[in-house]
């Protein structure tokens, strides 16, 4: 059995990716095996700050369901635009017509015809794979294609292709680096999972994005933890954070230059500067984060 | 009347509070329809001091099971394309509420008419009016899914009101997914918003895939320009092979010290690089929106 920790944080930016990539290289370090996810299938960003890929080990196409119309059986009866929910069809001259982007691929419509004009079929929507970075640590993640939805079932599908790879590399940690927001994929991300570690910046754009991903953990029955990074941005707001979010806060995180210049190099902070005053604050973090999970 | 849509692919990248300081900067001359579409976050207000009001409730389908009709046969069970129900072998039908996506295939499938119409709140569109700067915010419910229908109901709503406005500026939701899309679909300009980070700048050549594919004139803003140890010069390099015109908007404490505060540079520290630049770009802006025609 394996133990799912999500990095999510519902405002953009605030640092799940710096997070997750030195938490799965901290537990990586430590001797634990470890897989890192990223979820974030609109922007994954995670394998570039674990050093980019070294190897691709299996790769998939991520499909989805859109419709079809059979415009030689089809009545034009209308029963399937007044079906959609998503007015993704519309009738014209020639019959229905399907507005793909929104189309959900549920099937409703093809449910109502009557006489089977309408039928699925398979849609590319991105892709899935497992890899290894430069920093030997597994990752797999997916890449939602541009201007494509359904990145809840992407989620899910890596999730899947995580828990296989999870046992492959005997990892009994998986990190997952969520998207931003609190929306489908991220209730994907959370659905199961054993603890979220929500990440907030002292602003107050980003501690109501916190409250909100807290109130979905809450109905997630998801036991939540906080780090505070960039904190000396506005070093007084963290007494509001401990106020407001009410949970327990795992520490604080400063910012500098070295954080952006690790980017950069695409190495976690931990490898590039191991003595700086943030390594020791996200180590001093982390094994609060084991020992929250009695590791 | 024109759209103006900022977005980013990354988080963090300053899109909302660029958004903010063009709109509050239009505004002192233009009548402006603020749009806050990042239905998970919406953080327009807070940077505004505004606390708007909900002016609409945003339903989706949720199935009703009426068990007293129910016979348990499973199709539902077997039609729900996401597995929100499940059958408890002659005991009931579970309905996973979190796991919904309001198609309705339930209702349509069941034999005996066991599942009626029923809806739930799954956002809300909330609305200020300050002056010149009218502010329309959609908002999900958390827990809910179908945060692209908030989305959705809320650029419907804003098509209705928006001859009242000469320009509607969108602050679009991070990633390069369908809601980014829809937003971008309708502008007659797209500002991106990046940061010299090696991530800023990944997600941003996604981004631009995307509008070049739509054929979409854009400007392209590289916020925290400066910053210490960024791959500022290879962003440059990759605007300027694809031809798309670039500001810049210097790293300042000022920009951050506002954020923290809630504030917008532009006000709170109206002589500072950043905030400088910020009326520059407004201005250029202003051109490319109404004197080009």
């Amino acid at each position: 059995m394996n133990t799912e920790i999500v990095v999510a944080s519902g405002k953009g930016g605030t640092g799940k990716t710096f997070i997750s990539s030195n938490f799965s290289y901290f537990l990586n370090k430590k001797g634990f095996n470890v897989l890192a996810v990223d979820a974030d299938v609109e922007a994954p960003d995670l394998i570039l700050a674990l050093g980019d890929v070294k190897e691709i080990l299996y790769e998939e196409n991520f499909e989805g369901q859109v419709i079809d119309i059979d415009y030689s059986k089809c009545l034009r009866c209308g029963a399937c635009v007044e079906t959609c929910r998503f007015n993704a069809l519309s009738m014209s001259d020639e019959g229905p017509v399907v507005d793909y982007n929104f189309c959900e691929g549920f099937g409703t419509c093809a449910l109502v015809c009557p006489v089977q004009a309408i039928y699925l079929k398979p849609a590319k929507r991105g892709r899935i794979f497992a890899a290894i970075s430069n920093t030997g640590i597994p990752v797999v993640t997916g890449d939602l294609d541009i201007g494509e939805k359904n990145s809840g079932l992407l989620v899910y599908r890596i999730r899947e292709l995580a828990k296989e790879y999870s046992f492959k590399f005997n990892a009994r940690l998986i990190v997952i680096d969520a998207a931003p927001g609190i929306g489908c994929p991220v209730i994907s991300s959370l659905v199961g999972a054993r603890l979220l570690v929500i990440v907030v910046e002292p602003t107050p754009q980003s501690l109501k994005g916190a409250m909100r991903l807290k109130e979905l953990a809450d109905k997630l029955n998801i036991q939540s933890l906080a780090v505070i990074n960039k904190y000396n941005l506005n070093p007084s707001f963290t007494r509001t954070i401990v106020d407001a979010l009410n949970v327990e806060i795992l520490g604080k995180i400063g910012y500098d230059d070295k954080v952006v210049e690790s980017y950069t190099l695409m190495k976690p902070i931990l490898e590039t500067y191991p003595e700086s005053k943030i390594s020791s604050n996200l180590e001093t973090i982390f094994k609060r984060i084991l020992e929250r999970l009695s590791l | 009347m024109k759209i103006v849509a900022v977005g980013g692919g990354k988080g963090g990248t300053g899109k909302t509070a660029i958004a903010v300081s063009i709109a509050k900067m239009f505004a002192i001359k233009r009548k402006i329809l603020l749009v806050d579409l990042d239905v998970d976050n919406p953080c327009t207000y807070t940077l505004l001091s505004s606390k708007p009001e909900i002016i609409k409730e945003i339903y989706a389908f949720k199935p009703k099971i009426l068990e007293d009709k129910c016979k348990l046969c499973g199709k539902c069970v077997e039609y729900c394309p996401v597995h929100a129900l499940v059958l408890i072998p002659s005991k009931k039908i579970l309905f996973i509420k979190t796991l919904c996506e309001s198609c309705g295939n339930c209702m349509i499938v069941c034999p005996e008419g066991a599942i009626k119409e029923d809806k739930a709140v799954i956002g809300w569109i909330k609305e200020d009016k300050m002056d010149n700067l009218h502010l329309i915010v959609g908002e999900a419910k958390p827990g809910e899914r179908k945060t692209d229908e908030v989305m959705t109901e809320t650029i419907e709503y804003v098509e209705k009101i928006a001859e009242n406005y000469e320009l509607l500026i969108f602050d679009v939701p991070p990633g390069t997914g369908r809601g980014i899309y829809d937003a971008f679909k309708l502008a007659d300009l797209v500002v991106t918003v990046t940061e010299p980070t090696m991530l800023g700048f990944h997600d941003l050549k996604k981004l631009y895939s995307l509008i070049r594919s739509m054929n979409k004139k854009s400007i392209a803003i590289i916020n925290k320009y400066g910053l210490k140890g960024g791959v500022q010069d290879e962003q440059e390099e990759f605007l300027r092979n694809n031809r798309v015109q670039y500001e810049k908007i210097p790293y300042d404490e000022y920009m951050v010290k506002a954020y923290v505060s809630g504030e917008t540079v532009v006000e709170a520290y109206p002589d500072s690089p950043s905030a400088r630049s910020i009326k520059k770009i407004v201005k250029n802006l202003e051109k490319i929106m109404f004197r080009s025609a």
